[in-house]
């Protein structure tokens, strides 16, 4: 029992992450359609973005947000004018395909320009370990976890009340009614793909000096931002904050009982069984997944 | 180059060419482009055919790895035997996916394949009593043909040109079949196929398990051919991709298709890698590259593949030759 807030408040910092990583995925889906199979090629980007600014110019990766969040945005608009535009209309396979060889391409860029090697982020504060309530933790996931909640909470503003935020739900609502009332869709796709890009790239500039940076990165978190963002109802933005709790719950708890070895196997169960059971999501409308649009 | 002229002109070249070269490299080359040709086409069944696009396709191919390898490694057995336990397996396997993944269309039906895949990576990997965890496992050489112990070259292309011939054949069956015309209109629009009484289902299923079984037998001849199993690269979303690749480029749903793709693409590989491996050993990643620029491009410019825009060019032509 002396686990319990342990695993409370590690299920917390871990969710917070994760949600940056989902809310970006589920955005993009959610306005333009589109599953962004090359997501966690961005966060392995940002991952490396925090890497070089670290060890060249001795920036911390947490202040270098200032720069590094609009030069996510800026790469995410250029990806979307260059690869994502022509194809925005094309067919699903299509467009799936067009995010895979994004993928492919950004991936080994990476390895060819930067070597395998796993690569750290080894701030002054690294080791420095804060106890919270009998729990235990370093600074740098509590700040990851206070940075990702704040622009978190900061998308969702953004969201609601700004008037792009508007025309973005509006367009994801109903894509020919928008562009009826005189919505340049086209203008909005470009701003959603580089608000998403931007999230994860975020994420990934959080999480470098928490996790090791290589190539592949992206990999293993894309992964669990894809169950949390199914489980959360495709394009749900709400949901997938939540989703991305549960999942960071399971995998906390997972490791605790069973071990870490296996706790991957937990969620990709959890995953499957949600797409055979509910695939539309925990709260998403039921049937979604058969339109498939 | 729908017709299967080219395809026959592809296999008969490919089953004399053992006869004149003698190049080791070459030969290889040539073994690995029928083996990766006949895993494309596999994919293909499922994913060009019946329109379920997978990038889990590995777990199959991996099925039938390690099914050889554990069978001759734990108790001796043939591989012939591996192959059809891992076919089977793989079979029953795809039977379950495929009826609880039926209602998931587009990019969803992608995300549970990967899934699926990764879990048998992780499988693979981390359970050591059974698989010998992720230092995978060398598949023993035992000199013969009921062994698959063979060290000619030249024997391999012939086993893997029957296999791809065989893949070739069932997609051949697939275009000229009742039931393919049916599976093709599930594919274009599921609900009016169904209210012709096509029924869709059994179709979409039998179509994932032939898919599961001949991509598992070509697992299986590969981990003979190669030797040795790594389940980081058996079970990797890398190796389902360069599935879909191959079909994607040559032509999603065209029985020489992938064929075509799997030659382009295993010739570029391996080219490059004999050009930039040794001293520019880092450079390796650049076909990767180039493969995901490749793939980008043809899906704006090309999407119907290789075979499509060829046969477009020449009825083209013979359309402008036919005006006076």
């Amino acid at each position: 029992m002396d686990a319990i807030p342990q695993l409370a408040f590690s299920t917390l910092l871990l969710g917070g992450v994760y949600a940056l990583i989902s809310v970006g995925l589920t955005l993009i889906f959610g306005v333009m359609r589109v599953v962004n199979f090359a997501h966690g090629e961005f966060l392995m980007l940002g991952m490396y973005l925090a890497f070089w600014a670290f060890s060249l110019l001795h920036f911390d990766p947490y202040l270098t947000l200032i720069v590094s969040l609009p030069l996510c945005f800026a790469v995410g608009w250029a990806s979307y004018r260059a690869v994502m535009q022509p194809v925005i209309h094309a067919s699903h396979n299509v467009q799936i395909f067009t995010t895979v060889g994004l993928s492919i391409a950004l991936q080994n860029l990476a390895l060819v320009a930067w070597t395998a090697d796993a690569r750290f982020v080894r701030t002054d504060y690294y080791a420095v370990v804060v106890r919270i309530a009998g729990a235990a933790f370093n600074v740098a996931q509590i700040v990851a976890f206070a940075v990702a909640v704040a622009l978190t909470a900061a998308l969702f503003a953004f969201m609601r009340w700004s008037y792009t935020g508007k025309v973005m739900r509006a367009t994801a609502q109903d894509r020919q009614a928008a562009a009826l009332v005189g919505i340049d869709t086209d203008r909005v796709y470009a701003v959603t793909w580089a608000v998403g890009i931007a999230c994860v790239g975020a994420a990934g500039v959080l999480l470098a000096p928490v996790y090791p940076v290589y190539p592949t990165a992206g990999l293993q978190f894309v992964l669990i931002a894809y169950v949390a963002v199914v489980l959360g109802g495709l394009g749900d933005m709400a949901g997938a904050l939540i989703a991305a709790l549960v999942v960071a719950a399971v995998e906390v708890v997972g490791s605790y009982v069973i071990g870490t070895a296996w706790k991957e196997v937990l969620y990709l169960l959890l995953f499957i069984a949600v797409l055979i059971v509910r695939p539309a999501g925990l709260f998403g409308q039921r049937g979604a997944e058969a339109l498939g649009t | 180059m729908r017709g299967v002229a080219p395809a026959l002109v592809f296999f008969g070249a490919a089953g004399l060419a053992p006869l004149v070269v003698r190049d080791a490299f070459l030969l290889d080359s040539l073994v690995l482009i029928l083996i990766w040709g006949a895993s494309a086409a596999a994919w293909n069944v499922a994913g060009g055919y019946a329109g379920q696009i997978s990038l889990g396709h590995s777990a199959f191919f991996g099925l039938g790895a390690y099914a050889t390898a554990l069978l001759a490694t734990r108790w001796g057995l043939s591989p012939w035997l591996g192959l059809t336990v891992g076919a089977a397996v793989a079979m029953a396997i795809g039977l379950v996916i495929g009826y609880l993944s039926n209602r998931l269309r587009g990019p969803y039906f992608v995300l549970a394949t990967i899934a699926f895949s990764q879990v048998l990576l992780i499988a693979g990997s981390r359970w050591r009593g059974f698989t010998a965890g992720s230092e995978g496992i060398p598949v023993p050489f035992r000199p013969g043909f009921w062994t698959l112990g063979i060290a000619d070259k030249r024997i391999w292309v012939w086993i893997v040109l029957a296999l791809a011939v065989l893949v070739w054949l069932a997609q051949l069956y697939l275009d000229r079949s009742r039931r393919g015309y049916q599976l093709v209109a599930v594919r274009e629009d599921e609900d009016a196929a169904l209210s012709l009484g096509v029924p869709a289902r059994r179709l979409k299923v039998a179509a994932i398990c032939a898919s599961a079984a001949l991509t598992a037998v070509c697992g299986a001849l590969w981990a003979q051919y190669i030797g040795f199993v790594d389940p980081f690269y058996v079970f990797s979303v890398d190796l389902s991709i360069r599935f879909a690749l191959a079909a994607i480029i040559g032509g999603l749903g065209t029985a020489f298709g992938p064929f075509l793709g799997a030659a382009l693409i295993t010739t570029v590989e391996t080219s490059l890698r004999a050009h930039f491996g040794g001293i520019g050993a880092g450079l390796v990643g650049i076909y990767l590259v180039v493969y995901g620029c490749a793939l980008i491009v043809m899906m704006r410019f090309v999407p119907q593949g290789l075979v499509g825009w060829i046969d477009d060019r020449l009825r083209r032509r013979a359309v402008a030759r036919a005006e006076p």
